[in-house]
């Protein structure tokens, strides 16, 4: 199945609510040709830096760019992967060590197609979309955060 | 022609959070040049270049009225 697909906006201002989650999910249940769903959640973590706790992590993004390249990858993806559906959020902004920062959300009739499709779009997203994370400390000085 | 250029992550540091404009560069590695002299600190610094969104190698020519983002090493997630 061949659609057109627009360019979606990936970005939240702020962490992403649990509460949010849930009703994504929640929301699939009319969509009974799901057999299975994978979701991918990253947060904040708190990482200890020779004594300094990270409190947050500030996040930017080269928007029209990160926006154009995901619409990319989620073709990619769709035509790689039998997949019902996909969300991506990531939030921008300072978050708050504990709370959600990324959310991949893929469904498909097995659940083979969710599990892969939803681990290659977290790689390719880590790899790929222009954003940048300041790593905030307690002390309130910052290093700039580096995906390893 | 000028050339906007606009720089993200770590480079802002160097270079601030508005656009930064130069006003002849007849290509990118022109373009680097100048911005090295005017922000010695941005010499060595590691990223990737995009000129109106796509990432370039090499000399890539400026046509004018482009817009130039010097993208450090990603991080999201």
């Amino acid at each position: 199945m061949i659609t057109e697909r627009k360019p979606k906006n990936i970005f939240t201002q702020g962490p992403i609510a649990a509460t949010f989650i849930a009703d994504s999910i929640q929301k699939h249940a009319t969509k009974t040709n799901i057999g299975g769903h994978s979701i991918f959640l990253g947060q904040v973590r708190a990482d200890d830096i020779n004594g300094n706790k990270v409190a947050a992590i500030e996040y930017t993004a080269y928007e029209e760019m990160a926006l154009e390249k995901m619409h990319q990858i989620r073709e990619d993806i769709f035509a790689k992967y039998p997949l019902v559906c996909m969300h991506v959020h990531h939030s921008l902004g300072k978050i708050a060590a504990g709370e959600v920062c990324l959310f991949v959300f893929t469904s498909s009739a097995h659940r083979k197609a969710a599990i892969d499709a939803c681990t290659e779009i977290v790689e390719r997203l880590k790899a790929e979309l222009p954003i940048w994370g300041k790593e905030v400390f307690e002390d309130e000085s910052y290093q700039w955060k580096e995906n390893k | 022609m000028p050339v906007q250029v606009i720089v993200f992550g770590q480079l802002t540091d160097i270079m601030g959070n508005n656009p930064v404009m130069v006003e002849h560069a007849a290509d990118t590695s022109e373009l680097i040049e100048q911005l090295n002299q005017r922000y010695p600190a941005l010499v060595n610094k590691p990223y990737i270049i995009a000129v109106d969104k796509q990432i370039v190698t090499g000399h890539t020519a400026l046509s004018g009225n482009n817009t130039v983002a010097l993208l450090p090493p990603f991080a999201g997630g």
